[in-house]
């Protein structure tokens, strides 16, 4: 495990790297502070689990490192890129090319099938035809559901629909995956399925991933595990001695 | 997939799709189906406007213009002499007749009418009266004192074919002539006014009656009426060129009832296409902004995954394009097969200002059909612009928080 974290962080800058990140919401008169100063880092090939419970800011610091929300303070770095000054459409090509994005709710375009779901990157990218199956195909079959390639989203189960939302996060080879609750929606045995896939690929692919929960077996297959409270990241670099909760 | 997609999402709720494009088609449907009957009857009243005054008539502009004094107007025979060589040196002119037309008092017995008097050449196709004869003869050739009468002016002097009527009239130099004419047949025409006040007799009698060798105005046939306005413009130049004070006039300049008529029915168009495209555009405005609010969290995941404001725009643009166009190519069809019925069920009406009965007819054309097409299409894709708009503005996070 530690030769693989050499291998993958070798002369590499970090993943994605946060200062004194904060976000308010304004509710009217009333102001929230969901994040108040967070400085977070992930080196590529990391596997970050970040912990806490409901209202934490978890899912506001999330939203952040996915550049779908742009922060009241601070700065997100991603792939050592300075996000704050990006337009929108600039940001749309940075989540496209570096961040792959797994929701808890699987967020699978239910007209298209497994396949057109995780080919959509692709085709944002425009990747060409004969690139884009390969690659999709190799994934689909890396989430085992190489023969359910052709069923739309009703027709898979939640597990399998997760699978299909993971192929699509990595699909397009990006630096980082988040992953915002990804097992709230399953049972305990496909969650299972589900995080050691994710370890997999993070170690077959060397990509960093982010996994927000507030599931405390999530923490267990985390390299590294984080806790947040009160929009503060409390156990700041701590590194989790096992790697797989098996 | 830019085309998959939307192609598909037009299918999430097929029901609500398909009462769409049954709006949108129903639209299209009735726009094609009333300006093909529209056209049908602009049409019908076109042809019997040029029966009238022939496809463009040649004469003097104080005739058209009626700002004559006296007989000023009269074109000698040396003039017709020219303006017939520069008429048959264009291929586009099939025929040509001259004419006298007058004033006259119609009298029989005790019964006295005005009527306006014109002289043609019997015979000559440019201006062929005898087609509409439905009692008697039309007019020879060789006939002289011979008259053809407009079926409501005949019933109103009691006349047959084989009576007489007197014909008083001025001549040009001013002076009264009266002569009885035989009444040949009796014509009926599409145009009411023309029935009632019509006589036609020999050009040669008219011009005896009128003590003079002139005609007033030269009527022009053309192989397509779609051509008139072009040759109408070269002729007019022609005659100009060479020196004759004359000008050339299309049936359309000439007849203010066409004229108003056309104008009516552009206004009816408009009002039809209009009102159309304001039905279409607010019921898909409503379903599409449903629609589209439905699927914002999907907006969100595709702005989260990558996709530009822009791509979001184009893919719900593009879904609103199909929709017209799907709805749009059944609105022509189901006009297609409405007009059909309308043709072949053989409805008798009469278009305004003419006296025979027609079937009702619906024209079904392309040019009646792009149209009806184009403001359907674009009602439905001006009803996305704002929905579509708003979709790809909204936040990243905000539509991913959606229900």
């Amino acid at each position: 495990m530690e030769q693989e974290d050499a291998r993958c962080q070798q002369g590499e800058a970090a993943t994605v790297e946060t200062k004194g990140l904060k976000k308010v919401y304004r509710f009217g008169h009333e102001e929230v502070q969901a994040l108040r100063g967070v400085d977070f880092k992930v080196d590529r090939g990391d596997f970050t689990v970040i912990n806490g419970p409901s209202g934490s800011g978890k899912t506001t610091l999330l939203n952040l490192l996915a550049c779908i929300d742009r922060p009241t303070e601070g700065e997100v770095r991603i792939d050592g890129q300075n996000t704050a000054s990006l337009s929108e459409g600039e940001l749309a090509a940075l989540r496209r090319q570096k961040i792959g994005l797994i929701f808890q709710t699987f967020n699978l375009i239910p007209v298209l099938s497994a396949f057109e779901n995780a080919e959509y990157p692709l085709l944002l990218a425009r990747v060409g035809r004969a690139e884009r199956k390969r690659r999709v195909a190799s994934l689909l079959e890396a989430v085992g559901l190489a023969d359910l390639s052709r069923r739309r989203p009703d027709d898979l189960s939640g597990g399998q629909r997760q699978r299909v939302a993971v192929a699509r996060a990595l699909v397009s080879d990006p630096k980082l995956v988040l992953a915002d609750e990804p097992t709230a929606n399953l049972d305990s045995d496909t969650a299972r399925q589900v995080m050691e896939l994710l370890r997999r690929l993070n170690e077959d692919r060397c990509v960093a991933f982010v996994v927000v929960t507030h599931d405390p077996a999530v923490a267990g297959y985390a390299r590294r595990a984080v806790r947040i409270h009160d929009g503060r990241l409390l156990e700041g670099d701590a590194r989790v001695a096992s790697a797989t909760a098996s | 997939m830019w085309l998959r997609l939307p192609l598909r999402s037009l299918l999430r709720n097929p029901r609500r799709t398909a009462l769409t494009l049954a709006i949108i088609a129903l639209g299209t449907a009735v726009s094609f189906v009333v300006i093909g009957f529209v056209a049908s009857s602009v049409a019908i009243i076109q042809k019997n406007t040029v029966d009238q005054f022939g496809n463009l008539e040649i004469a003097s502009p104080s005739l058209f213009d009626r700002t004559a004094t006296g007989y000023d107007y009269l074109i000698p025979a040396d003039r017709l002499a020219r303006v017939t060589v520069l008429l048959r040196a264009d291929p586009r002119v099939t025929g040509f007749s001259p004419q006298l037309s007058f004033s006259g008092l119609a009298v029989v017995g005790t019964t006295t009418r005005v009527v306006r008097a014109t002289g043609l050449v019997p015979g000559n196709a440019a201006l062929d009266y005898n087609a509409f004869v439905v009692e008697g003869k039309g007019l020879e050739p060789t006939d002289t004192d011979r008259v053809l009468v407009g079926r409501t002016l005949a019933t109103r002097l009691g006349l047959r074919p084989g009576d007489y009527l007197s014909l008083t009239v001025t001549t040009v130099d001013g002076a009264y002539n009266v002569s009885p004419l035989k009444v040949a047949g009796i014509f009926r025409f599409s145009v009411s006014e023309v029935e009632s006040q019509q006589i036609y007799l020999p050009l040669g009698f008219a011009q005896t009656l009128l003590a003079t060798d002139s005609v007033d105005t030269v009527v022009v046939d053309l192989r397509a009426v779609n051509e008139t306005n072009a040759v109408a413009a070269s002729l007019g130049q022609a005659v100009a060129s060479a020196g004759l004070p004359l000008s050339a006039r299309t049936y359309e300049v000439l007849s203010p009832f066409y004229r108003d008529l056309l104008a009516y029915f552009n206004v009816l168009f408009g009002f039809l296409l209009l009102a159309v495209g304001v039905l279409v555009f607010f019921i898909v405005l409503q379903v599409t902004t449903m629609s589209f609010l439905e699927r914002t969290r999907e907006v969100g995941t595709v702005r989260a995954l990558g996709t530009t404001q822009g791509g979001v725009f184009r893919l719900f643009l593009s879904e609103s394009a199909l929709l017209g166009l799907f709805g749009g190519l059944l609105g022509l069809v189901f006009g297609a097969l409405l007009g059909s019925g309308f043709n072949a069920a053989r409805i008798a009406w009469q278009p305004p200002g003419t006296v025979v009965p027609v079937f009702l007819t619906v024209t079904l054309s392309f040019g009646g059909a792009w149209p009806s097409f184009a403001v359907s299409w674009m009602a439905t894709v001006l009803s996305a612009l704002y929905p579509a708009l708003h979709a790809s503005r909204l936040r990243v996070v905000d539509a991913l928080r959606s229900t």
